[in-house]
C-alpha cells in the first residue's frame, strides 16, 4: 500500500497485484515455517516442559468429576510433581463406554487412567487396552476391602482395576405401609398383593425391565435368589471365554417365571418392560409402588426430592426365595491404567491415591458414596452421617458379579432379549430360558473353537 | 489441452474427495467383513474365509432387523410424504401469519433427534406421560406404548413422522413455489376445480421434488439409529431393533468389528437394492401421470 502512488491507483492493475502476491507468499512461508517448528518441537518434546509436573490424564463420568473436584485440590498440594488433567465423560454408562472405546481404538489413547464399569474389565483386558496393576500396586492391593468390592477386578490372573465405590442392587420399601421389610420373595408378593387389594398403593413392586443392562442386573439377582446360576466359570478361569452359562436349569426357569408372574398378577405394572432406573424411581417416589429394586443413588434422590414418600422409605438387601441365599448385583466403577500410557508409575500413584481409605472417607462424608474398604464401614462417625452404610455393607458381603468374560456384552444382550420378550409379550419361561441358554452356548462354542 | 481433458482435470479434486470419503471407507468395510477382528483375536484382523458372511446369511436376527427396518422406513416415509404434501399445500395458501406458521412447522425438524426422542419417551411414559393422561380423560388406559412388542414399532414411526414431516413439507413447499402462477390461472379459466388442478398441474410438476424427498427420507429412514436407541434401545424383545443399531451393538458393545462390518456391508447391499427398486418404480410411474 505504501509503495502505491495515488496517481497509479486506477489504471495500474498489474502493479496493484504485485504487493498482494508478495504478502501471500510471505504468509505461506511463515505458516510453513511455524508448522515445521511445531513439528520439531513436538518430536523433541519441547512443548511439554520437561521440568514441570508430569501430566496424568484421567477420564471419568461427569458426576465423579464433580464429586472429586474438591479432593483433587488437596491432591495437587500433596503431589506437586503430578498434574491431573480430568476429562468429563457422559453420565450414562453406555455413552461413557462409547467414548472410552472410541478413545481406546485410536491406539494412542488420550487418557492414562479411566474409570471403568465392572462389566468392562474382562473385555478391555482381552482387547489389550489395559495394563496389569499388581506390579505397580502390589499383589495385596485389595487387602482390607469388603468381599464384594474385590469381585470383578481380576481376569486371567491379573488385577486390571482398582475399585472406586461399592454399589449393589438394593430393595426399597415403604415404612408407612409396613413395619418391617419382607423376609423373602414369597412374603414380598403377599404383602404387595394385600396392600394393593386394600387400595393403599397402586402397584406392588417395580424394577428395571427395559431391554438394557439394568434388566441383566435384575435377572442376576433373581437367578441367584432362586438358587440358579447365570455363569459357571471354568476351572482354569482363563481366556478366551472362561466358563459357560447355565440358564435352562429348573431354578433359572423358576426365576424367570417369577418375574413374569409378578406382571401377570398385576403386582408389577406392564410398564416396567420399558422402565430403566429413572422410570422406576419416578413410580416409587410418587408413592405409586410399595417396593422398588434400585441402586443406592435412589436413596439420596428420594430423601432430597421432598416427594410424598420422603422420610417413609427403608432400604434392605435384595430378597431371595424362601430358604435361598440372597445377593445383590455389584455395579461399581474402578480405575484402570490404560496400556501405552507414557507415565504408568505416576498414573498408578494417582489410582492409589484416588482409591485410598482417606479419599474414600471424604467421598462418603460429602457424597454418600459406598466405600470399598471394610474399615470405613466400622467408622462410627460415617455410620452416623450415612445411615445407609450398614445395609450397603451387608449387601456388599454377598454381592454378585456378572459373568467375567470378554463376551459378557453379547451374553447380557441375549438374556435381555429373551427376558424382556417374556415379560412384555408372553411366551413361557421354560421356552425363553431354553432359548437364552441355546443362543449363549452357540456363541460360546463358536468363540472357543475359532 | 483438449476441453475434455481440462474438464476431467477440473473434476479430479472432487472425484478424489468423493473417493476419500466414500470409496475408501466402503473398501475398508468390505475388507474388514472378510476378517475375524474381535475381542477374542485381541482386535487383530485375521482372514477367516468368508465365515462372517456365512454367519450373516444364517443370522435370524439380521434378517429380522432387516424386515423391521424396512417396515419402519416404508410406513414412516409414506406417511411423511402424504402429511408433508398436505402441510406444504396448507403453508402455500396466502393468509395472515403465514411466516409464523412456517417457522413453527419447522421446529420439530430443528430439534436434535436424541433430544426429541427423549421427549417422546416421556410423552409415551406409562403411566405418567401426557398421552396416557389424555387416555385417562377418555376413561381408558394406561397403555404401554413402548412395552408391547406387537405395537411399539408404530410409536417409533409416529415419533419419526412428527420429526421429519416438516423436512418433507419444506422441500415440497419449495417445489410448489416454483410452479408458475399463470399455469394455475389458465387452468382455472378453463374451469378446472381444486382437485383437478392438484391432479393435473400441481402433482406432475411437483414430481421431481417428491422423488427427491422420497430418496432423502428413504435412505435416512433405512439407516435409523438414534431415535430407536433412545426411545426403546431396540426393545421390547428386539421388536424395534434396526440394522444400524445391530451394527453398532456388534462394534461398540461386543467389540466384534469383523462381524459389525459384515452387518454394515449387508445393510449396504439391501439399501442399494431398496433404493434402486424405489427409484425404478417411481420412474415407471412418472409418464402416466403427465397431463396429456
Amino acid at each position: 500500500m505504501l509503495r502505491q502512488a495515488p496517481g497509479h491507483a486506477a489504471g495500474n492493475r498489474p502493479g496493484n497485484r504485485q504487493p498482494q502476491a508478495g504478502v501471500l507468499l510471505l504468509v505461506a512461508v511463515l505458516t510453513l515455517l511455524l508448522i515445521a517448528l511445531l513439528g520439531i518441537a513436538q518430536r523433541h518434546g519441547v512443548a511439554p516442559a520437561a521440568a514441570g509436573p508430569v501430566p496424568v490424564r484421567l477420564l471419568m463420568p461427569a458426576p465423579f468429576v464433580d464429586a472429586t473436584a474438591p479432593l483433587l485440590k488437596t491432591f495437587h498440594r500433596s503431589h506437586p510433581n503430578l498434574r491431573l488433567e480430568v476429562t468429563r465423560g457422559p453420565l450414562d454408562t453406555e455413552a461413557m463406554s462409547d467414548l472410552a472405546i472410541g478413545a481406546l481404538l485410536l491406539g494412542e489413547t488420550p487418557y492414562d487412567v479411566m474409570l471403568v464399569d465392572v462389566t468392562w474389565t474382562a473385555r478391555y483386558a482381552a482387547a489389550g487396552w489395559l495394563t496389569p496393576l499388581e506390579p505397580l500396586l502390589g499383589n495385596d492391593a485389595l487387602e482390607g476391602m469388603v468381599p464384594g468390592a474385590r469381585l470383578g477386578n481380576h481376569f486371567d490372573g491379573h488385577l486390571w482395576r482398582m475399585p472406586f465405590n461399592g454399589d449393589t442392587g438394593l430393595l426399597y420399601w415403604r415404612t408407612d405401609l409396613m413395619d418391617k421389610p419382607p423376609a423373602d420373595t414369597a412374603e414380598l408378593e403377599e404383602i404387595a398383593g394385600r396392600l394393593q387389594r386394600e387400595g393403599l398403593v397402586r402397584w406392588g413392586y417395580v424394577w428395571q425391565g427395559r431391554q438394557y443392562e439394568g434388566l441383566s442386573c435384575v435377572m442376576l439377582e433373581v437367578l441367584n435368589g432362586f438358587g440358579a446360576y447365570w455363569w459357571r466359570p471354568s476351572a482354569e478361569g482363563v481366556a478366551p471365554v472362561a466358563g459357560q452359562t447355565d440358564l435352562a436349569s429348573p431354578g433359572a426357569i423358576r426365576a424367570a417365571a417369577w418375574l413374569q408372574g409378578l406382571i401377570r398378577q398385576g403386582i408389577t405394572p406392564q410398564a416396567v418392560a420399558n422402565a430403566a432406573e429413572n422410570e422406576t424411581l419416578q413410580l416409587f417416589a410418587a408413592g405409586e409402588a410399595a417396593f422398588m429394586r434400585n441402586w443406592p443413588y435412589a436413596w439420596r434422590e428420594i430423601e432430597n426430592g421432598g416427594g410424598p414418600v420422603t422420610g417413609h422409605v427403608g432400604v434392605t438387601p435384595v430378597l431371595a426365595a424362601p430358604g435361598q441365599q440372597t445377593g445383590g448385583t455389584l455395579g461399581t466403577w474402578g480405575f484402570s491404567l490404560i496400556a501405552g500410557s507414557p507415565h504408568p508409575r505416576e498414573a498408578a500413584e494417582v489410582i492409589r491415591w484416588l482409591t485410598a481409605p482417606d479419599t474414600q472417607r471424604q467421598l462418603v462424608m460429602a457424597q454418600g458414596y459406598a466405600p470399598t474398604w471394610s474399615a470405613l464401614y466400622d467408622d462410627p462417625e460415617l455410620a452416623r452421617l450415612q445411615p445407609l452404610l450398614a445395609v450397603q455393607r451387608r449387601a456388599l458381603e454377598e454381592a454378585l458379579v456378572r459373568p467375567l468374560t470378554p463376551l459378557y456384552a453379547q451374553l447380557s444382550d441375549l438374556l435381555q432379549r429373551q427376558v424382556n420378550g417374556l415379560i412384555s409379550g408372553g411366551g413361557s419361561a421354560p421356552a425363553a430360558m431354553a432359548e437364552a441358554q441355546r443362543r449363549s452356548s452357540v456363541l460360546l462354542d463358536a468363540a472357543s473353537t475359532s | 489441452m483438449s476441453p475434455g481433458l481440462l474438464e476431467g482435470l477440473l473434476m479430479l479434486p472432487a472425484l478424489l474427495l468423493l473417493a476419500l470419503v466414500f470409496l475408501w471407507p466402503l473398501g475398508a468395510m468390505a475388507w474388514l467383513s472378510g476378517q475375524a477382528s474381535s475381542v477374542l483375536t485381541g482386535l487383530t484382523a485375521l482372514p477367516n474365509g468368508g465365515a462372517n458372511w456365512l454367519r450373516l446369511l444364517g443370522d435370524g436376527r439380521f434378517w429380522q432387523d432387516a424386515g423391521q427396518t424396512l417396515r419402519f422406513a416404508l410406513v414412516s416415509v409414506v406417511l411423511e410424504l402424504l402429511l408433508g404434501l398436505g402441510l406444504a399445500l396448507l403453508l402455500q395458501r396466502p393468509g395472515r401469519g403465514r411466516a409464523w406458521l412456517r417457522t413453527l412447522t419447522l421446529l420439530p425438524w430443528a430439534l436434535p433427534t436424541t433430544v426429541m426422542a427423549l421427549g417422546w419417551r416421556w410423552i409415551y411414559n406409562d403411566p405418567f406421560g401426557p398421552l396416557n393422561a389424555l387416555l385417562g380423560l377418555l376413561g381408558i388406559g394406561p397403555y404401554g406404548f413402548l412395552s408391547n412388542p406387537a405395537t411399539s414399532w408404530l410409536f417409533t414411526v409416529l415419533a419419526d413422522v412428527w420429526k421429519t414431516t416438516p423436512f418433507v413439507a419444506l422441500l415440497l413447499l419449495a417445489g410448489l413455489q416454483s410452479i408458475p402462477l399463470e399455469l394455475r390461472e389458465s387452468l382455472e379459466l378453463e374451469g378446472a376445480g381444486r382437485w383437478q388442478r392438484l391432479r393435473h398441474l400441481t402433482l406432475p410438476l411437483l414430481l421431481p421434488y417428491l422423488s427427491l424427498a422420497l430418496l432423502f427420507r428413504l435412505t435416512q429412514a433405512l439407516g435409523v439409529f438414534d431415535l430407536v436407541q433412545v426411545l426403546t434401545g431396540g426393545g421390547p424383545a428386539g421388536s424395534t431393533e434396526s440394522l444400524a443399531l445391530y451394527a453398532y451393538l456388534n462394534a461398540m458393545r461386543f467389540l466384534d468389528f469383523g462381524y459389525s462390518a459384515t452387518v454394515v456391508m449387508g445393510t449396504f447391499v439391501l439399501l442399494l437394492l431398496a433404493v434402486s427398486l424405489a427409484l425404478l418404480l417411481w420412474r415407471r410411474s412418472q409418464p402416466h401421470r403427465r397431463p396429456a
